[in-house]
């Protein structure tokens, strides 16, 4: 079975790279391809990455509390590429200051995010979504 | 004057020009903003309280803070003043501003604005301009200092130093490499430079104004030598500049005796690099960074991460201590998780300001290594900069030579990688290019086996992902489970 793409990086300004390092490091040890764009990645970086390596998932990351700005607006701009089919997860402190899990969730999900994660995650449990995920998604350009 | 001393055209042509970089810069005056400062009271001077603590042997109390609204500023920093008994104050940036994205920054404050709560996780400095960063600064009675990230911090040390600011945070090395991706190491310093010249014509000017690297760097297990490294060479490249008081800055790493160590050792390598460069007329502080990784989120736990912080400050002799929030888990803190944080951290200060910590024996080995280490990678930069240290930490980079740990930007060579031996110390496990004499990584080897022999298992990465998340799930050292 070849291996599923999938792309990641922590967006807008945001320079948080060790978590970072950590998510590529699990994942390519979860099996799946990752196409990792580190710190700094645009909406658009990550949608070019995610074209040209047919991934089936963006993993996005956010730390330092500017996620409600840079998020929004992902899943319409993937959309305008013809990336319809494709995941779209968000995870970290994604907004600023201390807020109920269940408040930030909707409003991500709400942005068009698949699933949303907050900073103490467990690593394993994302990849069984991502996997569960992945089976029940055409596979968009196949 | 010294040769390595930008000179006053080179200075005045690129401040006309960074100052068109933004409309608030326009038509800066360097008099006026001097003759703000000379009418700003001696109590609310950065540089002479860090004097004052240090020649009175106390700890002073620093938060972080910022958010995007100029009243809400005001009101974060007089509740941390009052409520939270802050020594002195910060004015955080947001991350906007600090990639120079002003643009950005002003949605950011619209958004603000419609939202009803700060959007931005700093205080926009730029775009709020010289009125408004006098309005902060005149709303507090302490000492006030931006804190950043800056790479390119230009335009915004114009803006705060005439806005009343007296000390002023970064580098070009630490305010680069754990900072922002693509921008070389060469620039960095370069507009550096710019900075602790402009510190430099205020201090000629009679203003003292304070400037203090970034100790902590990726605040990820960075060994001690690493970051003193780059604290030396800040240090010098801001003293070339004219720069008078200077604070040097370390994170807390975990075990007490190698943080102990590392600010003993801070101070006397640092006073013994200045002196080799020729440098005399200074004066040197130290500041102790409370636990810079990742926190646990139980609020209770995260008190005691806090005050083993303070703790470990005082009895290390810091001069401040930059004090972390029951928060930090999950971002920035509310103004009363904050304040929560600073007063945490009193209450051990004030416990243990009176005790003396004798380092001795074993403990005396740790500063031994630690002025081992920093002395073996200086010469490698001087050698490499054929004597001159701007030119050899450049080149010290590129090669890998030094090299800082996790950290985001392309211009670092990202190999070495630390990792906790038995009893919590942060030591090599791979050292990449560093240049480490073999003895010391023999040292460091052994160290780490006897942890892997404790611990039934080889010494391997996944003990450095065990250790960058042990604290927040409550240990040290990240034994397996």
């Amino acid at each position: 079975m070849t291996p599923v793409n999938i792309v990641l990086g922590v967006i807008g300004f945001d320079c948080h790279s060790v978590g970072n390092k950590i998510l590529e490091a699990f994942f390519t040890e979860a099996g799946f391809k990752v196409t990792n764009l580190g710190v700094m990645v645009s909406q658009e970086e990550f949608i070019s990455a995610a074209i040209e390596t047919d991934a089936r998932a963006i993993l996005v990351s956010s730390l330092y509390g500017h996620g409600e700005i840079d998020c929004a607006g992902l899943r319409e701009k993937c959309i305008e590429k013809g990336l319809e089919e494709i995941l779209l997860y968000v995870g970290g402190n994604l907004v600023v200051g201390k807020t109920a899990f269940a408040e930030v969730e909707e409003k991500f999900l709400k942005m068009g995010y698949d699933r949303v994660f907050g900073p103490d995650c467990s690593l394993e449990k994302v990849v069984e979504l991502l996997n569960e995920d992945l089976d029940s998604r055409p596979k968009g350009n196949d | 004057m010294s040769s390595h001393m930008l000179s006053l055209d080179s200075f005045n042509q690129i401040r006309s020009e960074i100052l068109e970089t933004w409309p608030t810069g326009r038509g800066l005056s360097l008099e006026d903003g001097i003759a703000y400062q000379k009418k700003i009271p001696e109590a609310k001077n950065f540089a002479v309280a860090m004097r004052k603590a240090s020649e009175a042997g106390i700890t002073l109390l620093q938060p972080r803070a910022g958010v995007a609204l100029i009243q809400d500023h005001i009101k974060l920093l007089q509740y941390l003043e009052t409520e939270g008994g802050a020594d002195l104050l910060p004015t955080t940036i947001d991350a906007y501003t600090r990639q120079n994205r002003y643009q950005e920054a002003a949605v950011g404050i619209e958004k603000s604005l419609q939202a009803r709560t700060s959007l931005l996780n700093g205080f926009p400095a730029v775009n709020h301009g010289l009125i408004g960063c006098r309005q902060v600064t005149e709303a507090v009675r302490s000492p006030i200092q931006v804190r950043h990230g800056t790479p390119d911090a230009r335009l915004l040390a114009e803006i705060t130093l005439a806005g009343g600011f007296t000390s002023y945070e970064g580098g070009g090395i630490s305010y680069n490499i754990p900072y922002t991706k693509k921008v070389p190491l060469k620039k960095s310093i370069e507009d550096w430079k710019y900075v602790d010249r402009l510190v430099g014509i205020y201090e000629e000017n009679g203003i003292h104004i304070n400037r203090e690297p970034f100790g902590p760097l990726t605040g990820t297990l960075v060994p001690p030598f690493v970051s003193h490294v780059v604290a030396i060479v800040e240090g010098i490249l801001a003293l070339r500049q004219g720069v008078k008081s200077l604070t040097l800055g370390y994170g807390q790493g975990g075990n007490m005796f190698q943080d102990i160590a590392a600010l003993i050792s801070l101070k006397s390598l640092a006073h013994e690099f200045f002196k080799r460069e020729g440098f005399s007329d200074y004066e040197l502080t130290t500041v102790f960074h409370q636990w810079m990784g990742g926190f646990p989120e139980d609020e209770a736990k995260a008190f005691s991460v806090i005050s083993w912080g303070a703790s470990v400050a005082v009895l290390a002799g810091a001069d401040k201590v930059i004090v972390k929030s029951p928060h930090e888990a999950m971002g920035i803190p509310t103004k009363e998780a904050n304040a929560q944080g600073l007063r945490c951290t009193r209450q051990a200060v004030n416990m243990l300001c009176d005790h003396r910590f004798p380092i001795s024996g074993d403990h005396q080995k740790e500063v031994a290594m630690i002025e081992r280490e920093v002395k073996s990678i200086m010469e490698a930069i001087y050698r490499l900069g054929n004597g001159d240290v701007e030119t050899g930490v450049i080149a010290a980079f590129e090669a890998g030579v030094m090299d800082v740990p996790f950290a985001p930007s392309i211009y670092n060579h990202g190999k070495i990688l630390p990792m906790r031996d038995n009893e919590g110390y942060i030591r090599v496990f791979n050292k990449g290019n560093l240049g480490l004499d073999d003895d010391i990584m023999a040292y460091h080897r052994g160290k780490l086996e006897e942890r892997a022999k404790a611990e039934n298992r080889a010494v391997c990465f996944q003990m450095v992902t065990d250790d960058i998340y042990a604290i927040s799930k409550g240990r040290l050292v990240g034994r397996p489970r």
